[in-house]
């Protein structure tokens, strides 16, 4: 990374709250999270003057961009910033989920709740058929497959018939009523809360894998590749693996994201939401959770939040991309790993 | 069936002109330590590449444990008991000391991605043994102390100890060592031929490449000479060091070198 010539006093978010939630006890820890998650289901109802967007409602700021960056980040990181695969075309997953429930919904009358399922299963299955070949490849050749794969979906999408062409598709089902939650066209709590709920799955599965044998094979494969297969890891598979699983992710939000909005064009599915998605993963922190959600949050909200200065605001969201590249290259919440203590002869690890 | 753990027959490696490796014939059993000198482009590391199979061999052949590996991908060739170390250190910088080590450790385990995900049985057995693993090697090198640390903050002699531990780790047969001892001071490669003698007893076959000629002759049970991907010579190491040939390679060297 570049050296950064503005100097500021090094503000380590990561290692105030690291230090701090190695001190916390067993309890502490799940009273934390609980609190956690019951305030980022209350979000919604949150909507005040200074937290609040004020020109957009906020709820569906919530949904889109909010809830859908972050949950896209979360899934383009394991591929990116967690196995160091460069993914140009992320949002052919996206489409595929999107089109998955538009199609089956419409023309099937398949329920949501199956084609979600599906929609992952279908990306999932363009991962493999995409990953085989491509993730031979390495660096810039993967770069544009990758990028190729995004455009290619997208143009399939306009060119057949099945997926209503370049007019795309409307009246998409919403998802039936669950647990007496009823997703209305007119609510986007709801499916932000769907969103959230995804999220937290996702996060739950992504921290048993990291930090167990996946994990270090992805880091390892990050870190070195060659080495990686000379010890042993069968790198293919892993980065096989942590490219279909990105796109499941990938797959699952497109066929939410069809839910709420109804109707579906092909030019929703262009190049700008994988870069987008990719700003995010850098913006927040390559390879670091915590930073690609809370900057995927961030990119998402600051646009809408100066939605007031109406045209300008993306020159300033272009300002403040390019600052925050400079004060933080590696991302608001770096991945830079903490030490660890670990047990000397079991090799587990402590906490200090 | 001979007891030749790793045999190369007749190896040439060709890249594009460069004849990097010709007609070389090697060969290293349990309990042996045979060395692999030469000078600086002679071809030595080619053979650790060739025979770890990141280079297909132009044509030759490369046993382990008296099977063919030609083909084979170098993760299948680590885990039939081949582990290597690198001339300018490798590790996985970003992780830890422990979690370096680990990664050989894993690729003994059974336990895939769905079972770690859930948290099978399995999973949690392989993670403990792992762990286990790391922790008793990085105290057999000697560098417990750092196993929290991340790899790339680590002093230049224990990345070199941790390297060998994460190739340890692999539990293999055939261990290539490739310059361990370059960087060090002459108590620390001291220490180093304690410490590869003792693999060797432990029952390791090691080959080992060194510019340190002291170590080498102490150390190893067999010498051979590599000069322009040629064997040119074989033997002890009072053998080799008396070789007309090998001294000729070796000056004409430090010609070059002037
Ligand atoms: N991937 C490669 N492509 C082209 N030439 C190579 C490659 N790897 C090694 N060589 C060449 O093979 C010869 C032997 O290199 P190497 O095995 O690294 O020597 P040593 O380890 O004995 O110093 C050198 O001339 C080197 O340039
Ligand atoms: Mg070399």
């Amino acid at each position: 990374m570049s050296t950064s010539k503005i100097s500021i006093p090094k503000f380590n978010l990561r290692d105030k709250f690291g230090d701090w939630w190695e001190g916390t006890t067993r309890n502490q820890r799940i009273i934390f999270r609980v609190l956690l998650i019951a305030f980022f289901y209350i979000l919604p109802f949150l909507d005040n003057p200074v937290f609040g967007t004020t020109e957009s409602d906020f709820s569906s700021v919530l949904f889109y961009p909010m809830g859908m960056y972050v949950l896209m980040a979360i899934g383009l990181n394991i591929v990116v910033g967690k196995s160091g695969i460069l993914d140009l075309g992320y949002v052919a997953f996206f489409a595929i989920g999107a089109y998955t429930h538009a199609i089956l919904g419409l023309s099937f009358g398949f329920n949501f709740w199956i084609n979600v399922v599906l929609g992952m299963a279908f990306a999932m299955f363009a991962g493999v058929l995409l990953g085989l070949p491509a993730l031979r490849l390495r660096g810039d050749y993967l770069a544009i497959i990758t990028l190729g794969f995004g455009e290619i979906v997208r143009i399939v999408a306009i060119n057949v018939n099945f997926t209503g062409g370049a007019a795309g598709l409307a009246g998409i089902p919403a998802p039936p009523s669950i647990f007496g939650v009823e997703f209305l066209v007119d609510d986007p709590r709801p499916y932000y809360w769907l969103v959230l709920t995804l999220t937290l799955l996702v996060i739950w599965a992504y921290m048993r894998l990291i930090k167990r044998r996946p994990g270090r094979a992805w880091e390892a494969i990050r870190e070195d590749e060659d080495v990686a297969e000379f010890m042993g890891i069968a790198t293919t598979k892993y980065k096989l693996w942590a490219f279909v699983l990105g796109g499941a992710i990938g797959g699952g939000a497109g066929a939410v994201y069809a839910s709420q909005v109804t109707s579906i064009v092909p030019e929703l599915f262009d190049l700008n939401v994988s870069i987008m998605i990719l700003a995010c993963v850098v913006f927040g922190g390559m390879g670091n959770l915590w930073g690609v959600a809370f900057g995927a949050a961030l990119l998402g909200y600051f646009p809408e939040k100066l939605r007031f200065l109406s045209d300008t605001r993306i020159l300033f969201f272009g300002l403040l991309m390019v600052v925050m590249m400079n004060i933080r290259p590696d991302g608001i919440i770096p991945r830079k790993k903490r030490e660890k203590v670990y047990d000397k002869n079991t090799g587990k690890e402590v906490s200090r | 069936m001979s007891d030749r753990l790793l045999e190369v027959r007749n190896l040439t490696m060709q890249f594009g002109g460069v004849t990097a490796l010709s007609e070389v014939n090697l060969h290293v059993s349990k309990g042996e330590i045979a060395a692999l000198i030469g000078p600086n482009g002679a071809g030595k590391t080619t053979v650790f590449n060739v025979t770890t199979g990141y280079y297909t061999p132009s044509s030759g052949e490369v046993l382990l444990n008296n099977e063919s590996i030609i083909g084979l991908k170098p993760h299948k060739i680590a885990r039939k008991g081949l582990a290597r170390t690198f001339q300018n250190v490798r590790l996985f910088g970003d992780m830890t000391t422990l979690e370096n080590v680990m990664t050989g450790a894993d690729s003994r385990n059974k336990v895939g991605l769905i079972g770690s995900m859930f948290g099978t049985a399995q999973s949690r057995r392989d993670e403990e043994s792992s762990h286990l693993k790391a922790a008793e090697l990085l105290n057999f090198m000697g560098i417990s102390h750092r196993g929290g640390q991340l790899a790339r903050n680590l002093p230049y002699g224990d990345q070199r100890r941790l390297e060998i531990a994460r190739a340890l780790a692999l539990e293999p047969k055939v261990l290539l060592l490739d310059e361990p001892a370059a960087g060090f001071n002459p108590q620390e490669k001291v220490e180093l031929g304690e410490l590869i003698k003792k693999l060797r007893d432990a029952g390791f076959a090691v080959l080992l490449i060194e510019h340190d000629m002291s170590l080498v002759m102490k150390i190893s049970d067999r010498v051979s000479v590599l000069d322009f991907g040629q064997k040119i010579a074989e033997g002890t190491p009072s053998e080799v060091q008396n070789n007309q040939r090998v001294i000729d390679a070796y000056l004409g060297v430090a010609d070059h070198a002037s």
